[in-house]
């Protein structure tokens, strides 16, 4: 399964991104895109799974240094 | 030439088979860029579609100001833009810049795609029909952003 995932930054001030990827982002996970560090803290699947690929929707919060 | 295994990893190309994947393929060609090229600018007229095979880009929109251009999105593998060009012909609607060095794109002529969609109906109505769900993920991303 391909996982095209959107990452949403709370608070929409950071764009955030979509990217495909082999691994199921997972709460707690953290990602690194846009030269910063998220944790994600909650994972919806709103639109069914097509053929080969999922669709999710990734809310991320920034991690503090 | 592009291999069909990498485009069975784009999602526009969902439910397509052998054959109608290499003969995608045929009409893609391959562009390297490093951070901070300019890929496409607002405003100009469209042509192709681009898809992002390794690397990182950002879509942005409007004129520089002190802060710079305001991203809106940031697209990572497996990801395309310029697909409205495929949709309404229209003026690019964002600048997109490479963010990584060594961004590698795949990039189809839209003049090239709609003839080969013209010639095999199923080709169009299925990437079309994937476009179309692309841009609704697109716009539900955003939505969520201003949740």
């Amino acid at each position: 399964m391909i996982y095209q995932v959107s990452y949403v930054v709370i608070g929409g001030r950071h764009p955030g991104t979509i990217r495909n990827q082999e691994e199921r982002p997972e709460v707690g996970d953290r990602v690194e895109f846009a030269g910063q560090t998220f944790e994600i803290v909650e994972v919806l699947e709103i639109i069914p799974p097509r053929g080969d690929f999922a669709y999710l929707h990734a809310t991320c919060k920034p991690v503090e240094r | 030439m592009v291999s069909t295994d990498l485009l069975k990893q784009v999602s526009i190309f969902s439910d397509l088979s052998g054959e109608q994947l290499a003969r995608i393929a045929s009409l893609c060609r391959e562009e390297t860029h490093d951070k901070g090229d300019v890929i496409v600018r607002e405003n100009e007229p469209s042509k192709e579609l681009y898809i992002i095979q390794e690397g990182t880009a950002a879509v942005v929109l409007g004129a520089p100001s002190l802060s710079g251009p305001t991203p809106i999105l940031h697209l990572g593998k497996g990801q395309i833009f310029g697909e409205f060009s495929l949709v309404d012909r229209g003026l690019r609607s964002a600048t997109v810049n490479a963010t990584a060095d060594g961004t590698i794109l795949y990039v189809i002529d839209s003049d090239d795609f709609i003839k080969l969609c013209d010639e095999d109906n199923h080709i169009g109505y299925t990437v079309m029909r994937n476009i179309a769900a692309d841009l609704s993920f697109k716009l539900r991303h955003y939505n969520l952003t201003w949740r």
